[in-house]
């Protein structure tokens, strides 16, 4: 997990998505696929800022989400970025909830053990493990608010 | 396991593709943890692995990017061809157009890797023989093939190794280029980016192998 953690995106990579995501913004509207490639590469970004960004577009795209399978892509990025942002509490959060789509699924399950690990290791687990509770996934989009109040 | 920081000479990056359900990630999984997982969710993005061979006495490390299959992770999967020493190309021969997609696959191979790149063609689910829908003479005339089953684990450590071997063999004959920024292959790097024992879990990635 440590490696698909710190894994950062070419900068060519993450010029090139940025590119076709603005592009369509400006002629109206982001087609998804923009937004989730654009959104991808900001997660994977070495800087703080864009790494929030990418959250924030993934908190948009799951809002819109049509199934359990779209969700689970961007719930599993979600949980990816609040991680690297070290917001431990959203990144289980978001990691339950996609282990409750498909509770096999073994990305998620090595996604959590490491949040799991990270959280023990600053000290955190307390507060984490009352509101970690499993998250009915309707409850997300509050959350999502609630979240980007802060 | 906090031994000496280093216990290869080699890293060898791999790439893993293929149409979706081939069986990728099992293949993976039995290759670094002898594990067959029979119901396996798509996988979302990559995963990654880890493994320490041994080709001509030297041991190597292989770096292996398992890239999901679903178009909509395309350009997501795409970015991890860049530098790949050796890239396995999967697909499954109960399903004849996974077949029929290795034509696409082999061509976003040849563009985004490196000329050197070893790419080695895998017919996976050779357990299901009564369901073959792709003889393994029609495969072998394509390209030089091995078939496997994840499953059984039967002929995936060979898929691997000879694909370590060829580049192993490009590296001793001259035409790899090690200094090359994307040959995929480092020689025991200086220092060592995470240190073997900050990971506790006996996860796929903590090497303990
Ligand atoms: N019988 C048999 N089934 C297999 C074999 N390998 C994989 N499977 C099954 O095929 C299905 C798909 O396997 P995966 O490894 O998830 O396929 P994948 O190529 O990683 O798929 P994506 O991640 O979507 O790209 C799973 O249900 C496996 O159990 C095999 O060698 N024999
Ligand atoms: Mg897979």
């Amino acid at each position: 997990m440590e490696r698909i953690i710190n894994d950062i995106v070419e900068p060519e990579d993450l010029k090139k998505y940025e590119l076709l995501y603005n592009d369509q913004t400006r002629r109206g509207h982001a087609s998804d696929k923009a937004q989730f490639d654009y959104a991808w590469c900001l997660v994977r970004s070495k800087y703080l800022e864009d790494m929030k960004r990418g959250v924030a577009l993934f908190e948009d795209l799951i809002r819109r989400a049509k199934d359990d399978i779209e969700r689970r892509d961007y719930l599993y990025y979600m949980s990816i970025g609040y991680t690297k942002i070290k917001e431990y509490q959203q990144a289980l959060t978001y990691v339950k909830a996609l282990l409750k789509i498909e509770p096999n699924n073994y990305q998620a399950l090595e996604l959590e053990k490491y949040i799991e690990k990270k959280m023990k290791k600053e000290g955190i687990m307390g507060i984490a493990i009352v509101s970690g509770a499993v998250l009915a996934l309707g409850g997300l989009i509050g959350l999502g608010v609630a979240m980007s109040k802060k | 396991m906090a031994a000496g920081p280093y216990n290869y000479s080699y890293i060898f990056k791999y790439i893993i593709i293929g149409d979706m359900g081939v069986g990728k990630s099992c293949l993976l999984h039995q290759f670094t943890e002898k594990k067959f997982m029979a119901d396996c969710p798509h996988t979302i993005g990559v995963e990654f692995g880890t493994r320490i061979i041994e080709v001509s006495g030297q041991k190597i490390k292989l770096q292996i990017w398992d890239t999901a299959g679903q178009e909509r992770f395309r350009a997501v999967t795409r970015s991890y061809y860049r530098g790949a020493a050796g890239a396995l190309m999967v697909y499954d021969i109960t399903r004849r157009s996974t077949y029929n997609h290795l034509s696409s696959w082999l061509t976003d191979a040849r563009n985004l890797t490196n000329p050197n790149t070893v790419i080695f063609l895998i017919g996976n689910k050779s357990d299901l023989e009564a369901q073959r829908d792709v003889t393994y003479e029609e495969a072998k005339q394509f390209a030089d093939e091995n078939e496997c089953s994840a499953k059984t684990g039967d002929n995936v450590e060979d898929a691997f190794l000879d694909t370590a071997k060829k580049i192993y063999q490009n590296i001793q004959d001259g035409s790899l280029d090690l200094n090359a920024a994307e040959s995929g292959v480092q020689h025991k790097p200086a220092t060592p980016r995470n240190p073997l024992n900050t990971d506790q879990t006996p996860s796929k990635e903590g090497c303990a192998c």
